[in-house]
């Protein structure tokens, strides 16, 4: 009887204790969640209540238009098209940014020499602004002054590159690999640093030629860095637009206005904070099942 | 645990609203100075600031005003990167000196401007006090959240606007500092950039027989050259280039055709001249309206005219569809092209031997005549006060407005190595050195080089010949659909037709919204 009221009595202390502790934590914690919302969850509130407003008339009593503005922007045409030209950017983009990052980092890997200042020199473009990156291919591509245009003129093209429908979106896709490939080899490149040499002396004993060895043990082995460098320029191609914005400003003919442009023409250039709220809504929905998509991937490899 | 999601769903709630309710709203500003009991309203006295010159209305202010009482205030403007910035900024100190009002100056692209201004004003934050007030991009959306000018008009104990609102072009200071109606006045004309023709003068002189020979007129551009004779002209220089007949250019004509404003601007100037305009009601272009109606981009001039402009393109220099403004300048200036329709504040670039190689080799004339008459684009702006600003500041910035808008601070914009901008007051132009300064080849025009496309921009602000887009909140959108469409039918992707038609279209989806 005295064992039983003693496991009583220690359980209200243990349970005291816990809420004491709970307590604590959450007072503690308190300072960072309110930080969060107001940086994050308020804004998103707010995203989701300024899409069934109409802000054309008056910032600061905007009118309650209820699902106008959803209708507005899924029956515009610009809409969808600039969705189809972001699959090509970001789909084209990411691909030639893994092959070519990923093939950088195991040349990178297997230098005998001199890797620091190779990784130092490729790195480079990592460290210029995006806005100076489409200042760069502007002035490269000028028809009146730009090298690019002059050494492609000696080849017998003529093209006005940046003012060509059918070169424009190559060309920003090209200054985003240009840019951002470097990123890509960098993380690949401590995946691979970071392989445990067994695996790779056992494919040895087993006689493997390098394309075997590569396919079968180091691919696999490093299948999830190259999934986090995948995921992170995923979400930054998405919403980079400084280069289209300084390099063609969406055109010629709209080729390169992909959505993320398209979101700050409506709501930054036409103050449409209701459309904008929608555009950036449907953003979200598509990077967080992209997010997903390769997490569920990553989850899957463990 | 119920109790504890309350209490985070009751701070969250709490919090969001707090947001959503963050507006202050601003009371009456005092404009009176600040020591109007020492002030004599009757007597006016000369401003003690430098470079006023005989001939040109003084800035003044009451008995007994002090220039020095906002010492210490600082003021942010935010202008597209123009001349006549460049040139306040590099002459700042003139300002600063007399009144210790420090000005800071953030100079960059006319869509970051409206982004930035869009963003301040809805915050109502005043980060800028000064804006640059585009009529057609900013004013005519944003006019609510400027200060009225007006109460400062109607302040004695405040300097004045020196030589009154008549010293400025009526036309251009109704687009650039009205909206919808007269009973506010926000901003007051601070650069006047108008579309005019520019050419060059050696090829037309060399090959001005040639032509005749073959085509039967004298070439040379003037006032009576119509759109079909620039085409013809424009087709025939491109050819004789292709040939090898000519050497000295690659193109006949250049135009600022990438998707961007500046196509819509290249485009008015023919739409215009036809006749056509963008909406079917009149006269929106000065004072502007909220209510713009119906698209008139469905008719047959419209048509006409995006037919011609699209068979011009077709004989000029390629890269015309990835210049704006200033690309087509940088190629016209590289030697490419014979003539180009220009803003006319890039005479200076043109005669800078820095930046061109065809200095002294360039004239300028009004735009071709189109089946109604001319039209010149004009693209000026204003320069008002952000109405948040607090009451110290909105004084301080008037003051500065006063001066940078005054005759004496135009000419020194005129004048000054920056690459100058062409005054918005009418006396400067009736000083003698700015009357000598439009002839080509006088020391003045060297020392002044944007007068050097005066004389046919004079003519282009005349009421008839100049052409004002619409000025209502919807511009911005109205404007993308234009250029966009255009540059979709300058890329082969749609028909003239196809392209007025889906601007019509989008223009009334939008305004019916």
């Amino acid at each position: 009887m005295q064992t039983n009221v003693d496991k009583a009595w220690k359980n209200k202390l243990e349970a005291k204790r816990i809420k004491k502790r709970f307590s604590t934590e959450f007072w503690m914690l308190l300072p960072s969640m309110i930080l969060l919302a107001i940086i994050s969850i308020f804004p998103f509130l707010y995203l989701i209540y300024a899409s069934f407003m109409d802000f054309s008339i008056s910032f600061e009593n905007p009118e309650f238009i209820g699902l106008g503005n959803w209708k507005y922007v899924l029956s515009d045409t610009l809409f969808w098209s600039s969705w189809g030209r972001t699959i090509l950017y970001v789909g084209i983009g990411l691909v030639l940014q893994l092959f070519i990052g990923v093939g950088m980092a195991l040349a990178i890997f297997h230098l005998p020499k001199g890797k620091n200042i190779v990784v130092t020199l490729w790195m480079i473009p990592v460290f210029v602004a995006p806005v100076v990156a489409g200042l760069l291919g502007r002035y490269l591509l000028n028809s009146t002054y730009g090298l690019y245009d002059w050494l492609l003129s000696l080849f017998g093209m003529e093209t006005q590159v940046l003012g060509n429908i059918s070169t424009s979106m190559p060309a920003i896709i090209l200054m985003d690999v240009w840019e951002w490939t470097p990123l890509i080899t960098l993380i690949v490149l401590a995946g691979l640093n970071s392989l445990s040499s067994e695996p790779l002396e056992a494919a040895d004993v087993d006689g493997a030629n390098y394309f075997q060895k590569l396919t079968y043990v180091i691919l696999p082995l490093i299948a999830k860095t190259i999934v986090v460098a995948l995921l992170v320029r995923s979400m930054d191609i998405l919403r980079f637009v400084d280069k289209i914005r300084i390099a063609t400003e969406g055109g010629p003919a709209d080729s390169t206005k992909v959505v993320g442009y398209y979101l700050m023409e409506v709501a930054f250039k036409f103050q449409d904070f209701g459309s904008g709220s929608v555009l950036g809504l449907t953003m979200l929905v598509v990077t967080i099942f992209l997010g997903q998509f390769f997490v569920k991937f990553m989850m899957g490899k463990e | 645990m119920k109790l504890k999601k309350y209490i985070y769903f009751t701070i969250f709630v709490f919090l969001f609203l707090s947001l959503i309710a963050c507006s202050t709203e601003n009371g009456e500003v005092d404009v009176a100075s600040e020591n109007n009991e020492n002030i004599n309203p009757d007597v006016q006295e000369p401003a003690p600031f430098d470079g006023w010159v005989e001939g040109l209305p003084q800035i003044t202010a009451p008995e007994g005003f002090d220039w020095k009482q906002f010492e210490g205030v600082e003021l942010n403007f935010i202008s597209e990167n123009t001349p006549p910035s460049s040139a306040i900024a590099a002459n700042i100190e003139l300002f600063e000196e007399v009144t210790g009002i420090k000005v800071n100056i953030e100079q960059t692209d006319l869509a970051t401007v409206v982004e930035k201004v869009g963003l301040d004003f809805n915050a109502q934050s005043a980060k800028y006090h000064l804006i640059y007030a585009d009529p057609y991009q900013i004013l005519a959306k944003q006019s609510e959240h400027f200060f009225d000018l007006n109460h400062f008009i109607n302040e004695s104990t405040m300097p004045q606007i020196p030589g009154g609102l008549e010293d400025f072009s009526a036309s251009q200071l109704e687009a650039a500092g009205y909206m919808g109606d007269k009973e506010e006045l926000y901003a007051l004309p601070y650069d006047n950039p108008t579309m005019v023709l520019a050419y060059r003068t050696d090829v037309f002189e060399k090959y001005k027989d040639l032509f005749e020979e073959e085509m039967g007129y004298d070439w040379t551009p003037d006032e009576d050259m119509t759109w079909d004779e620039y085409y013809e002209i424009a087709k025939w220089i491109t050819e004789k280039a292709d040939e090898g007949v000519i050497t000295e250019v690659e193109y006949g004509t250049g135009h600022q055709a990438k998707q961007h404003d500046s196509l819509m601007a290249d485009f008015s100037n023919i739409l215009a001249a036809n006749g056509g305009d963008y909406f079917e009601k009149d006269d929106l272009g000065t004072i502007g309206s909220t209510d713009p109606g119906a698209s008139a981009m469905d008719s047959d001039i419209a048509i006409e005219s995006a037919e011609f402009y699209n068979k011009l393109l077709q004989v000029a220099d390629p890269g015309s569809l990835s210049w704006d403004w200033t690309g087509v300048a940088e190629g016209f200036a590289s030697g490419n092209i014979a003539m180009i329709p220009e803003w006319h504040e890039f005479s200076a670039m043109f005669e800078d031997e820095n930046s061109s190689n065809i200095v002294g080799n360039v004239a300028w004339t009004t735009m071709p005549t189109g089946k109604e008459g001319k039209a010149h684009t004009y693209g000026g702006t204003g320069i008002g006060i952000n109405k948040y600003a607090s009451d110290e500041e909105i004084k301080a910035a008037w003051l500065f407005i006063v001066w940078s808008t005054s005759p004496q601070a135009q000419y020194m914009i005129l004048k000054s190595d920056e690459g100058g901008s062409t005054p918005t007051r009418n006396s400067v132009y009736e000083l003698e050195d700015v009357q000598k300064g439009m002839e080509p080849g006088t020391p003045e025009s060297e020392e002044m080089p944007n007068l050097l496309a005066m004389k046919p921009t004079l003519k282009a602000w005349e009421s008839e010949n100049a052409y004002m887009r619409p000025k209502i909140p919807q511009w911005p959108q109205v404007d993308t659909f234009i250029f966009t469409e255009l540059s979709k039918m300058l890329a082969g992707q749609q028909t003239p037709e196809e392209a007025v038609k889906e601007i019509a279209d989008q223009t009334n989806r939008l305004t019916n919204k």
